[in-house]
């Protein structure tokens, strides 16, 4: 063949290629999700057959991120919006969502939902009030993230039946592996036996209650590093609950991991991951935080 | 069209799990768009600025909020083109927004 006749079936092979990408995009199914592990059960179920948006900027949190126009525009058309429920997220109820293809993932166990600390703060004329709110990170009882991740499997069953045989395949493998990640989580805690720790933010609750840890929280900025006030309310809830491991929800910085040690505490990354992970995936992160928890809580008298 | 609504707006309230969060809800009837407001106690904010933006996040229209929680404007169809942000910011210091969509937009106003 002359290369000129190979180079224009070439061209025209890849205009036609090109040309078919929306068409075939078009043609898949869409997965709208309000946070990481729902984005991470979803792209296991789809097994590559399914689009996944999850559209929170990596930087963002995803509890507090405000949609853009086109971003509601975008989730209002996917075959299935997933949502965590537990009060994760405030902006599904912002816009008009379709009921009948929105699912809320932790609505079946309503009963487990942890109420937090009431929050009392006061702004304008209202005096001084209080909120009342839900841990919102269920995921962290992988026995839960089993409930969430079978309730998003039977969501997109029902919206996307030609893909039924496939999503059910997926669903026992990911079961298989949230399971595994529960009875590794309750095998380290029940050897902690009620070991007191303290977290650098209350995201650990329904981690906690699962797998029998005491786990009590500061609330620091992960962005920032704690000033001396922080470091002195630390000091006196080390005090108070005689923890002796300190969970850090992001890698923090040298000088913070320093202190932490001259205040005698053994500390561990464990990321909870609402956000998409730098590197790995929600199964890999999980096992790594586990493995970083176990040895530390070894470590502890 | 009018129960559809309704039961939307029934839903955007109870949705609120704070004990007394500002909610927006706004939707678009005979060429109309209807911005409601309410506190999640029931309450009514009693003065309140409403903010309109396009899908550039520009401010296309600043309203008060009358005295019974709502607002209503005219729907100009050419600066709603790609949607838009209806922000609710009352004088007690509470804020929520409201996002009407090109689809919520054609679906209320009948095009």
């Amino acid at each position: 063949m002359p290369f000129h006749t190979f180079a224009r079936r070439t061209v025209l092979g890849l205009i036609c290629a090109v040309a078919a990408m929306p068409a075939a995009a078009q043609d898949r199914p869409v997965v709208a999700v309000a946070n990481y592990p729902l984005a991470y059960f979803a792209e296991r179920l789809g097994n590559g057959a399914v689009d996944v948006f999850f559209a929170v900027p990596a930087d963002v949190d995803p509890s507090f991120w405000r949609p853009g126009i086109s971003d509601i525009a975008a989730i209002q058309a996917a075959d299935v919006i997933a949502l965590n429920g537990a009060g994760f997220a405030t902006w599904p109820t912002k816009a008009s969502l379709p009921r009948s293809r929105t699912v809320d993932t932790s609505a079946g166990f309503a009963d487990r939902l942890i109420k937090t600390e009431t929050v009392t703060h006061s702004h304008g004329e209202g005096g001084e009030h209080s909120h009342t709110a839900t841990a919102s990170y269920t995921w962290l009882d992988f026995g839960l993230a089993m409930a969430q991740a079978q309730v998003l499997a039977d969501a997109m069953t029902r919206q996307m039946p030609a893909q039924a045989d496939e999503i059910a395949a997926q669903a026992e493998a990911l079961l298989s592996d949230l399971a595994a990640l529960d009875a590794r989580a309750a095998v380290i805690g029940g050897a902690a036996a009620g070991k007191a720790v303290i977290a650098a933010h209350p995201r650990y609750q329904y981690f906690g209650a699962a797998y029998d840890l005491a786990i009590s929280a500061v609330e620091w900025d992960a962005q920032a590093g704690p000033d001396e006030a922080q470091w002195a309310a630390l000091e006196a809830m080390i005090a108070d609950t005689g923890a002796g491991l300190f969970i850090w929800e992001a890698e923090p910085s040298a000088a913070s991991r320093d202190r932490m040690a001259r205040l005698g505490m053994i500390d561990v990354v464990f990321p909870p991951l609402a956000n998409s992970p730098a590197d790995g995936d929600f199964l890999g992160q999980m096992t790594a935080s586990l493995d970083q928890l176990e040895a530390a809580l070894q470590q502890l008298p | 069209m009018r129960r559809l609504l309704a039961i939307l707006a029934v839903v955007a309230f109870a949705s609120a799990a704070q004990a007394h969060q500002l909610n927006v809800f706004a939707f678009v009837e005979d060429g109309t768009v209807i911005v409601e407001t309410k506190f999640s106690t029931g309450k009514i904010p009693v003065s309140g600025e409403v903010q309109v933006l396009n899908a550039s996040s520009e401010v296309i229209l600043t309203l008060p909020l009358a005295a019974d929680g709502t607002v209503r404007f005219p729907l100009d169809v050419e600066a709603a083109t790609g949607g838009m942000m209806i922000e609710v910011t009352t004088g007690e210091g509470h804020s929520d927004y409201w996002i009407l969509t090109p689809e919520d937009i054609a679906n209320g106003s009948g095009s």
